[in-house]
């Protein structure tokens, strides 16, 4: 995110960046856990960040489980703990795609800066 | 993209950063209490998946205290859903201790996800933590 933020030349306080960088941290972070949790006996996780055009493209490539059924849109109750990292990254991405190819779980996420 | 059920969280127990590639604890906590009774909690760092159960800990040892509680956010970076998921926990164990919970000063990044998440409707937040104070 620091390369980012010299890269566009924005501030800690954009916006746009700090919504992408929220989202990146929630996909990020399930990725990471539902790969560990599952043990995972493929390659590490594969990371890619790219910005072209004042895009900001993210890419996860991981040998975690399928979780194409547990990806939820609506925001939960306020009074409730946890779900809301998948709402939050989808709401506030231009673009998050999912794919499950064989074994193999392909994350993209996308925001216009 | 169908949409589909929540994604079950681990729990803090489970988050044993080195299984799964996550940075070691990354939030710590410092608590004072004032002369009215009030803990006000200082973490510092993220508070992220893992530096949520620090804050749950500190929340938990507060309330032994006296439940009016403010969570001094000045030295957070960073939110996110789990960490968020640890202020609503904690909420609710002040509010069953018949207490309550302010929040101070929180970044443009927290104000972000609290709007995002419209928890800013049950987290009246606080631009100092003398203002927190004020509004027991």
């Amino acid at each position: 995110m620091d390369l980012l933020r010299e890269r566009t030349g924005r501030g800690a306080e954009d916006r746009n960046l700090i919504l992408f960088e929220t989202a990146l941290a929630e996909i990020g972070s399930n990725v990471l856990i539902y790969t560990g949790k599952h043990g995972s006996k493929g390659p590490p996780v594969e990371y890619e960040l790219r910005l072209e055009a004042g895009t900001a493209t993210a890419s996860f490539t991981d040998w975690g489980p399928p979780l194409h059924n547990q990806l939820p849109r609506a925001m939960p109750a306020p009074t409730s703990e946890a779900g809301r990292g998948i709402a939050i990254a989808r709401k506030v991405l231009d673009e998050l795609g999912y794919k499950r190819d064989g074994e193999v779980n392909y994350w993209r996420l996308v925001k216009r800066l | 993209m169908p949409p589909v059920t929540e994604l079950p969280k681990l729990n803090g127990s489970n988050l044993r950063p080195l299984a799964v590639g996550l940075p070691p604890m990354s939030l710590e906590v410092q608590a004072r209490q004032t002369d009215a009774g009030v803990t006000v909690l200082a973490p510092s760092g993220r508070l992220d998946v893992a530096g949520a159960p620090s804050l749950k800990d500190a929340v938990t040892e507060a309330v032994k205290n006296g439940p009016r509680v403010v969570i001094d956010l000045e030295g957070v970076s960073f939110v996110d859903s789990t960490g968020l998921g640890s202020v609503i926990a904690a909420l609710k164990l002040v509010r069953s201790s018949k207490g309550d919970l302010r929040l101070a000063a929180p970044n443009q990044q927290v104000r972000v996800v609290l709007e995002l998440t419209t928890l800013d409707r049950v987290f009246p937040y606080f631009a100092t933590v003398e203002e927190a104070l004020t509004d027991f």
